[in-house]
């Protein structure tokens, strides 16, 4: 019972994990670039669903339409404003212009916010739980994330394969350079990429409001689980980076068993002896 | 010469290099002239920004209040001592500490240094004072995780540090007594870290609750931030916890008491040092953090004034409010108190230009300040003193969401009992 219970409680946490990473790993998969202000742009969205929510006066399920809208709207401008201007054929720069922007929202947080913990509300519901088996009690909310991150990633999939900018998409991020001669145009497709990205990134930063505070120095800390999810998975494959973060939040809730003082060793643990194993990942992307 | 206006400002490399060398001119060459009418240099370092910087909340406040009491101007023996306070940031981290301490010192040459919150801030800042000589005033951190995290031996202590907050022992021993309140099994859950609190928690307090006939249920020291308690929730059930007595900030507390929800985990009562003691970090828990117990180390009801402004302490809570718009909380006093320590150190000081003179001035210290009475002597380790801790529990308020009242003045009893603690309610 014991097992069953640790188990899945790991693979909920690993759901968060995996919504966590889905927006770093689009960006790395289609433009790559390794956003290093991938955690601090959750966090940006974490404050404007607050903003939003303290202002209208309105729950967070009413307000997620227009957080989304204003999430999207701020992908574009972020690629149009920033990162379209940044040479991509050394991966370094854009690199250290995430680590700039990363520095700078954070410090614009402090600024505007202080650094007192926030925290978005969903009233009972983020206690409510579910009694699957008898003492094997799950969490409501976490299943929603799970549930969440699950719809996600298929949704994802199915428009990266079945759908005509799916196919855009992919053209331009296996060969940019042959994509614009076949006649794309590939600035439109970063935007509109950068765009989902956000999409992506308000929805994990909704569920992270209200799974715990957040204050502008949260985010780095999402960051580390984040890459590790995707390297686990291989880059550039969604239903692997679901794995790795389900991989990783087991790996942290049996090590949690032994001893408290394992918990986050563990993750980090197995990690490394996947990364030992299979350097491209458990899923890596076809070379073909 | 070096009256340079400089409270929370940052030194760009040509600045200190000025007043490096007018300080230099002014402790060497000009010392039996201008010895005494310098300005006296008093470095402080908070935690302003990252994970702590609430603890920061009060400082503008009361820099604002000094400012206005004594106008930067120190009256000792008759004479006009200018002053000036020199604010860094620690960025919640431990080695950032160290550095703009050792700043300070070596770069600012100033004359004494004051910090304060939690062992990340405060023993950092001790340490690289007792190195180079500088007398250091520290509070707001538990004394023992301050003395032993420094490695203090209780037989000799250290030569120029001075500290003063509640012991560890009568945190619990107040807290221990607020559960003994409540019917209950006696069974204590841990949660204590892998940080400078939790190892010293963790080291101290078992023999203590074994001695009060408290059981313990401890899952082990874990690195923060941890992404869910799990573990430790199912392990507390698995023991039938009845009592948690914690010691986590804000963010990790969320995720645990949310957990516990979720695995109907319903402790009888509830402490968890460093998010307990602040009406903002509970305010997101709603009616949640009704009942939650705290020590307290400082409240308007306690029975002191300041020997700066005169305002009691409900008059100092009071000015806060109206002036912050926020709702009063425990650093308050101690932010205010550490000023009312250094100011009356320096007027008892023989010589202004000796270390060792300040240092011996504030080694006899014998001041009630508003967060009660302040004795360097009186230990429990050397150089150490224990202020009157009190034991509370948050309550529905009626200005703000929460309010505290207190049930325990075991190792404070001039406070007065409001009433008894209540268990939770779920």
């Amino acid at each position: 019972m014991e097992l069953v219970n640790t188990i899945s409680q790991g693979v909920l946490l690993g759901g968060l994990f995996a919504l966590y990473a889905l927006g770093l790993s689009l960006v790395f998969g289609v433009m790559r670039i390794v956003n290093i202000a991938h955690g601090d742009l959750i966090v940006v969205l974490a404050y404007i669903g607050l903003t939003v929510t303290e202002f209208l006066g309105v729950s967070v399920i009413v307000a997620a339409p227009l957080i989304l809208v204003v999430a999207g709207g701020l992908g574009w401008v972020l690629q149009r404003g920033l990162f379209e201007f940044v040479p991509r054929h050394d991966p370094l720069i854009p690199l250290l212009v995430a680590f700039g922007l990363s520095i700078i929202l954070q410090n614009l947080l402090l600024m505007g916010y202080g650094a007192d913990p926030q925290k978005l509300s969903l009233g009972r519901l983020e206690q409510a739980s579910v009694e699957i088996l008898p003492n094997l009690h799950i969490g409501v909310f976490s299943l929603i994330i799970f549930g969440l991150a699950v719809a996600m990633i298929g949704g994802l999939q199915l428009m990266i394969y079945r759908t005509g900018f799916g196919r855009a998409l992919r053209a331009v991020s296996d060969n940019e350079a042959n994509a614009a001669m076949l006649g794309l145009d590939t600035r439109a497709i970063f935007r509109k990429a950068f765009v989902i990205v956000m999409l992506t990134v308000a929805v994990a930063a909704l569920l992270m409001a209200i799974r715990g505070n957040f204050d502008p120095a949260s985010g780095s800390t999402r960051l580390l689980t984040a890459f590790e999810a995707i390297v686990i998975g291989g880059l550039g494959s969604m239903w692997g980076t679901l794995a790795g973060g389900v991989i990783i939040g087991i790996a942290q809730m049996v090590g949690a068993q032994i001893d408290a003082s394992w918990q986050v060793l563990a993750g980090h643990l197995v990690f490394l002896v996947l990364l030992f194993l299979r350097p491209s990942g458990l899923f890596p992307k076809n070379d073909g | 010469m070096t009256n340079t206006p400089l409270t929370g400002g940052r030194f760009d490399r040509r600045g200190f290099l000025k007043t490096g060398a007018a300080a230099l001119a002014a402790t060497g060459l000009a010392r039996p002239a201008l010895a005494q009418s310098r300005t006296i240099k008093i470095g402080m370092v908070m935690p302003q920004t990252g994970p702590l910087a609430f603890f920061s909340e009060h400082v503008e406040f009361v820099l604002n209040q000094m400012q206005k009491a004594t106008g930067g101007v120190l009256n000792i023996d008759g004479r006009q001592i200018a002053y000036e306070i020199l604010l860094r940031d620690s960025q919640s981290n431990p080695n950032r500490a160290s550095e703009v301490a050792s700043e300070l010192i070596l770069d600012q040459e100033v004359d004494l240094i004051i910090a304060a919150a939690t062992p990340e801030t405060t023993v950092p800042v001790s340490d690289m004072c007792e190195l180079n000589g500088i007398p250091c005033v520290t509070n707001d951190t538990p004394i023992e995780p301050y003395f032993f995290a420094r490695g203090g031996d209780p037989d000799v202590g250290f030569e120029w540090t001075n500290h003063y907050f509640f012991s560890g022992q009568q945190s619990a021993g107040t807290l221990l007594k607020m559960f003994g309140q409540i019917e209950s099994n006696k069974m204590v859950g841990a949660l204590w870290p892998n940080d400078g609190d939790g190892n010293a928690f963790a080291e101290a307090y078992p023999p203590l609750f074994d001695s009060l006939g408290y059981g313990l249920s401890d899952p082990g020291r874990f690195d923060m931030p941890l992404s869910s308690y799990a573990a430790a929730v199912s392990q507390f059930k698995a023991d039938e916890v009845e009592l948690i007595y914690g010691v986590i900030p804000p963010p990790e507390f969320t995720t645990f008491w949310n957990e516990a929800a979720q695995q109907k985990f319903q402790p009888k009562a509830v402490y968890a040092g460093k998010t307990v003691q602040f009406p903002a970090a509970l305010e997101p828990f709603g009616a949640r953090a009704e009942g939650l117990v705290t020590e307290v180390w400082w409240a308007p009801v306690y029975p002191y004034a300041s020997t700066i402004t005169g305002q009691t302490a409900k008059e100092l809570a009071d000015e806060y409010e109206a002036v912050s718009g926020r709702q009063w909380s425990m650093p308050l006093g101690f932010r205010h108190s550490i000023f009312e320590v250094i100011f009356d150190g320096l007027k008892r000081a023989q010589d202004l230009d000796d270390p060792a003179s300040i240092q011996e001035a504030f080694n006899t210290t014998d001041l009630t300040t508003v967060c009660g009475p302040i004795d360097f002597r009186t230990g429990p380790f050397p150089n150490t003193c224990t202020t009157p801790t009190a034991g509370g529990q948050w309550v529905k308020g009626e200005k703000y969401p929460l309010d505290l009242v207190i049930c325990d003045n075991l190792t404070a009893p001039e406070v007065e009992i409001e009433r008894q603690v209540q268990p939770l309610t779920y």
